[in-house]
């Protein structure tokens, strides 16, 4: 009797309790890959800019406003200045123009939730990638499109080496694009 | 045949090579302290007794307030933080692109141009200013160190005032009105003015004017170390002008007599280049033959061909014996030879050489010599033709006479007798810099009201009753002339980070006699008017002058024609005679060109560069010769007593090979009293002993007595460090060819003197590598060990470049200096007179690198281009590459030294804007090297993607590359067939160090070539 109820724990429970932890433990991985990754991260911002309404519908273009990425490793944020271009006399009355007036006249930065990250360590660098023709939406997804500006891609480096290794298949329009290093220093140093 | 069959008699370097006295007479220790790469006692630290007694309660009290300081501050796991733009953002500033701005060094006289690279608004970079005229693109070590000083936490950030024994933050307001009615109140009685040499003609404008506002006033300067005896020399051989300056580039034979023109003395930056375009490999014939007179060996004696040891006070006999040689008269020379131990057959090569090349030759006495030597060395010149050689396009210049000795005791004995009402001391630090035999200190106790303006608290400011910060000199406005036809400005790259103002704008306030009319721009406006009304007029530009200025702003100097003063006639006869050579122990007191009178005391990227010769960090001692080590019966680390005239000095002796006996020397600005925690004990300060009224000169003091004093002290040197253990190095170093030489005469003979080997040639198992790097770009670097002369800026360069941290002087002592690159020093030949040469090593980036196999986790990888790659996140520590690397160029934090170092002093927030940001920050656990500057690489294929151009090798310089005043070092990309780095690495002369374990570095060196005579090849 005693024999067969440790058989029974050993043969049947223990294997049991196991694997159904292990299946829990996979699944929830990869069901929660994605936000752990910062997919789908979508901020309330202190003024509610819409990308669809500036870069959709008026079409500015994305380097009016991000003027490093072509030059810097950043692409850049505006001043508050770049926005007060139009906005001293565009939609004055509207309650976030009138919040962002407000910060430009007080002199004080606006403090912008930041949602695409890359680690510390590693040097990812705006300029080499649209000087090789890369669209932002390659990366940032359809920005055009978007109300509230959210993390529509996985910013690993499974991601990065992913369309460095394959670059052809991944960007297809793109002629002049060879793949990418996939040497440590081309982003560690 | 493999390289070590390959040896011959001619190829093999037939001397011994050695690092210092343990390893020369195998000393018992040696083997256990250079053994090991990584010492013992590693885990002493770890002794459960001396944990800190933290109570078990307390731990849980402290674990549950962190628990929920943790739970509150991770409220939204998925937040990254913000991004804080600018609101409106300055013109020229783009985040992430660095700016790069000229100016004008001001830490000491020379005044060279700098180039600051800033990011963001703050500087993190300083280089030379290729466009000025006389430095050229380069800086010493000092320059690119004087950044750190810009951040460092214990700088002055108040006005302060005294109030009994300690002193309170005031107002500048309050300082400036209370100083100002005091000024008006001094009434009859003197007002002092102490500064340095003002190289600055505005600064110097604003010191008139203040002078010429309080009728009492004067001004008086000096420096630690000075050129006025030369000065005065040279105003007796009948010069009009200061002294001329020299083109070394024109001379074939150099005689230096106590001079390390190398190193510390005279015009450093432009010495070196011009020198340097003698060492040209590929211009055998242009050699120059350097010959060195000196006592103790210095950077010259090191870079000398040949060196001829001599006591400073046996060096007017000497110039008599080379007079007498010139005339044809050598019959003495043996006599001489033997009475000081010297080669007779180098003198007499000296003075065949000197006749030979006449007009093309130069003697240069050191600043430290006596004015009836320099008189006489002028009149040698002036025989020789040599005059030829004195230049005529430009002109050295300086603003002012430094005060004599006469002047400042004067100063000194008013100031005792309370006839002085005041003293502001104007960036200058005299209670540490003047002989306490001088009585300065106590002379200021006299004096009721002492001011002084000073970048961080020193010994002066220490006596005063007000410390007024000043700004560094990246925070401040200003100009400077050293030369006839050169001006250079000044600029800020930053804001002044705490409440400190510009000297001259604080003399300025107290001119207008109203603390409210100081404004930021008070100096900027007071310079621009001196500029119009002088420069600008004398220039003849066309341009208006707002574009003028801009222009001069741009490039940071502008050339002004001007007439020179020169004539040169010697006439004068040497009227006293100097005291004899006795016999006696004689000390020498140099320069520091490291820390210069004392100012970088507190400078952690400067007192850990080891010094250029010993090899010594962190410290100052007394060099002695091995023979006087042995009559004093002293080791290594032994104190001794000096003493002359009741002056005395207890410090620590180090055995220096080549010295001459019976003297000692000492280098100056060490032992600060009142310095911040970085400087805090390190050295002694020998100033006491500079004695303005001796016979022969200040620095060179005869007749010291010196005594054994019982008790010894460490000092930390790196020479020892990675060495193999020694049995095998003795075994092996003769075939290893880690340094290779030759003469140049056995070169010119027969260029093949190393014979067709280059590392390259061996056969490998792993011929995938060729494949590998056989197209695209691979990198590599050539050092030019002819044009090395072993300064150390490189280092200071890559420090600063990389973040390295500073590890503080006892974790040198363990062997864990984080230097990625270093300069090897190795002797070969007698102790008595031993031949120096110096290495740079750093990651050789071998295209088979033993640390790559030998890594558990992958984290030290190979690049398509050639680099040796280092992955800080994937590393765990287990140190295996290191040990695995022949090269010993793999440096680990033990620490994380930002936090270990004096308490976290690198952590401060200020001292973090330090940091270049396209360089990762390393922390404890975690192997680090050189990565031949792979941000610059990067940065420069992002550059040519960005233009749409082809990238190429040459667009890419290291930091080391730029920082070598000589450009010993060249990089670039071995594959591209025009490149200076192709025909470098394919010389005759190159060759890579331990090329027989055929793990093929990227790191060729050329072989140094001595000039000898023919005779001895």
């Amino acid at each position: 009797m005693k024999k067969s109820f440790i058989d029974h724990l050993l043969r049947i429970r223990l294997p049991l309790t196991i694997f159904t932890a292990l299946a829990a433990f996979t699944f929830t991985y990869f069901i929660s890959k994605a936000e752990r990754d910062g997919v789908g991260y979508t901020p309330d911002q202190p003024i509610n800019f819409s990308h669809k309404l500036h870069a959709g519908t008026m079409k500015i273009d994305c380097q009016y406003c991000h003027i490093g990425v072509e030059k810097s490793r950043h692409a850049l944020v505006p001043a508050t200045e770049t926005c007060m271009n139009c906005h001293k006399i565009a939609r004055k009355d509207k309650p976030e123009i009138k919040k962002l007036t407000a910060y430009y006249e007080a002199n004080k930065p606006i403090h912008w939730k930041r949602i695409h990250k890359v680690p510390d360590f590693a040097y990812f660098n705006h300029s080499a990638h649209v000087n090789k023709g890369i669209d932002c939406i390659s990366c940032h997804g359809d920005v055009r499109n978007m109300d509230k500006i959210g993390q529509m891609n996985s910013f690993t480096m499974a991601a990065c080496l992913d369309c460095h290794r394959t670059a052809h298949d991944k960007l297809p329009d793109n002629k002049i694009i060879k793949n990418g290093p996939d040497n440590c220093y081309a982003c560690h140093r | 045949m493999s390289e070590i069959d390959n040896v011959t008699k001619e190829n093999m370097p037939d001397e011994n090579y050695w690092r210092g006295f343990n390893e020369l007479y195998n000393e018992p220790g040696f083997a256990e302290q250079s053994g090991p790469e990584f010492q013992d006692k590693v885990t002493d630290e770890f002794n459960p007794e001396h944990l800190s007694g933290l109570s078990r309660r307390k731990f849980l009290a402290l674990i549950g307030a962190s628990a929920a300081l943790a739970g509150a501050g991770c409220s939204n796991y998925r937040d990254k933080g913000d991004i804080v733009p600018y609101n409106k953002k300055p013109e020229e500033t783009i985040p992430g692109e660095p700016n790069f701005y000229a100016s004008t060094c001001t830490e000491c006289s020379l005044a060279c141009g700098l180039l600051i690279r800033t990011r963001e608004g703050r500087p993190i970079k300083v280089d030379g200013n290729p466009d000025h005229p006389v430095s050229k693109g380069k800086i010493c070590s000092r320059g690119q160190a004087s950044i750190l000083n810009l951040y460092d936490p214990e700088r002055l950030q108040n006005p302060l005032k005294r109030f009994g024994d300690v002193f309170n933050k005031i107002t500048w307001k309050n300082a400036d009105t209370e100083i100002i009615n005091a000024l008006n109140n001094t009434g009859s009685k003197g007002i002092a003015v102490v500064t340095n040499r003002i190289v600055s003609p505005s600064s110097l404008n604003v010191i008139n004017a203040f002078i010429s506002r309080y009728p009492t006033a004067m001004h008086y300067s000096y420096e630690l170390v000075n050129d006025s005896i030369r000065q005065s020399a040279w105003a007796k051989s009948g010069n009009k002008g200061l002294f001329p300056l020299i083109s070394w580039d024109k001379a074939k034979i150099i005689l230096t007599l106590e001079s390390d023109v190398l190193n510390a003395e005279g015009e450093l930056i432009e010495t070196l280049q011009q020198f340097a375009k003698n060492r040209d490999i590929d211009k055998p014939d242009s050699f120059s033959r350097l010959y060195a007179v000196e006592a103790n060996l210095s950077v010259t004696g090191m870079n000398a061909d040949y060196r001829i040891k001599l006591r400073p006070d046996a060096i007017s006999d000497f110039l008599v014996l080379l007079n007498n040689g010139l005339n044809g008269n050598t019959s003495a020379v043996k006599n001489f030879a033997d009475k000081f131990n010297i080669k007779e057959k180098t003198i007499k090569y000296l003075i065949s050489d000197l006749l030979k090349y006449k007009g093309q030759s130069i003697i240069y006495a050191g600043d430290k010599l006596p004015e009836q030597i320099h008189i006489s060395v002028n009149k040698l010149n002036d025989l020789l033709g040599n005059d030829a050689l004195y230049r005529k396009d430009t002109e050295k210049v300086y603003l002012h006479n430094l005060s004599t000795s006469v002047e400042l005791n004067r100063l000194i004995n008013n100031m005792k007798s309370g006839k002085i009402g005041a003293v502001i001391h104007l960036d200058s630090n005299p209670a540490f810099h003047f002989s306490a035999s001088m009585g300065y200190s106590e002379a200021l106790k006299k004096v009721p009201f002492v001011v002084t303006l000073t970048e961080s608290e020193n010994e002066t400011s220490e006596l005063s009753n007000y410390v007024l910060p000043l700004n560094h000199q990246f925070e401040s406005w200003g100009d400077a002339q050293v030369r006839s036809n050169v001006l250079s400005l000044q600029q800020p790259v930053i804001q002044p980070i705490f409440a400190t103002r510009q000297k001259e704008a604080v003399l300025l306030t107290w001119l207008s006699g109203r603390p409210e009319n100081y404004n930021e721009t008070t100096y900027y406006n007071y310079l621009m008017k001196c500029w119009e009304q002088t420069y600008y007029k004398n220039s003849g530009s066309e341009a208006d002058f707002t574009s003028y200025w801009n222009n001069s702003l741009h490039d940071g100097v502008a050339i002004s024609p001007k007439k020179l003063s020169q004539s040169m006639e010697v006439s004068v006869m040497p009227d006293k005679s100097l005291p004899n050579y006795d016999g006696n122990y004689i000390l020498i007191l140099k320069e520091n060109v490291l820390l210069g009178d004392g100012r970088f005391a507190n400078n952690g990227w400067l007192l850990e560069l080891p010094h250029p010769v010993t090899k010594i960090v962190w410290d100052n001692y007394a060099s002695i010769s091995a023979g006087a080590a042995k009559e004093l019966g002293v080791k290594n680390n032994d104190f001794i007593n000096i003493s002359v005239n009741r002056r005395q000095l207890k410090i620590p002796v180090f055995i220096q090979p080549g010295c001459t006996d019976k003297t000692i020397t000492i280098e100056l600005g060490w032992g600060r009293k009142k310095v911040g925690v970085v400087g805090t004990s390190a050295g002694f300060n020998a100033n006491d002993f500079i004695n303005y009224d001796d016979v022969f000169s200040p620095w060179i003091i005869q007749n010291v007595s010196v005594q054994k004093a019982g008790g010894s002290y460490s000092l930390a040197t790196t020479q020892e460090h990675h060495s193999f253990d020694k049995e095998r190095e003795q075994d092996l170093h003769l075939k290893r060819n880690i340094i290779r030489e030759a003469t140049v005469d056995a070169f010119r003979k027969n260029p093949n003197i190393f014979g067709e080997a280059n590392g390259k040639g061996h056969k490998t198992f792993y011929t995938e590598t060729d494949q590998l790097f056989s197209k695209g770009v691979k990198w590599g670097m050539a050092i030019d060990l002819n044009k090395c002369t072993g300064c150390g800026a490189c280092i200071v360069a890559c420090t600063s470049e990389n973040n390295v941290p500073v590890v503080g002087k006892e974790q040198v002592e363990r062997g864990r200096e984080m230097h990625w690159i270093r300069v090897d020093r190795y002797y070969s030949g007698p102790v008595e007179e031993p031949k120096v040469s110096t290495q740079v090593m750093l990651c050789q980036h071998c295209d088979h690198a033993p640390c790559e196999n030998v890594c558990p986790v992958v984290a030290t990888t190979h690049s398509p281009d050639g680099l040796n790659q280092m992955v800080y996140n994937r590393c765990v520590g287990t140190r295996y590459c290191s040990n695995n690397c022949p090269y010993k160029v793999r440096r680990f934090n033990f620490y994380n030294f930002r936090d270990k170092f004096k308490s976290g002093y690198q952590q401060e927030n200020l001292f973090t804007l330090l940091y270049n940001p396209e360089v990762t920050v390393r922390s404890r656990g975690v192997m680090e090297k050189c990565t031949f500057c792979i941000q610059r690489i990067t940065k420069a294929k992002q550059d040519a993607t960005a233009e749409k151009t082809e990238f190429k090798g040459s667009s890419v310089r290291t930091a080391c590359q730029d920082s070598c005043i000589t450009e010993a070092i060249s990089f670039g990309d071995q594959h591209d067939k025009d490149s200076v780095i192709r025909e470098k690495m394919e010389h005759k002369l190159a060759y890579y160090v331990l090329e027989e374990l055929n793990i093929r570095p990227n790191v060729a060196y050329m072989a140094k070539l001595r000039n000898t005579r023919s005779e001895e090849a």
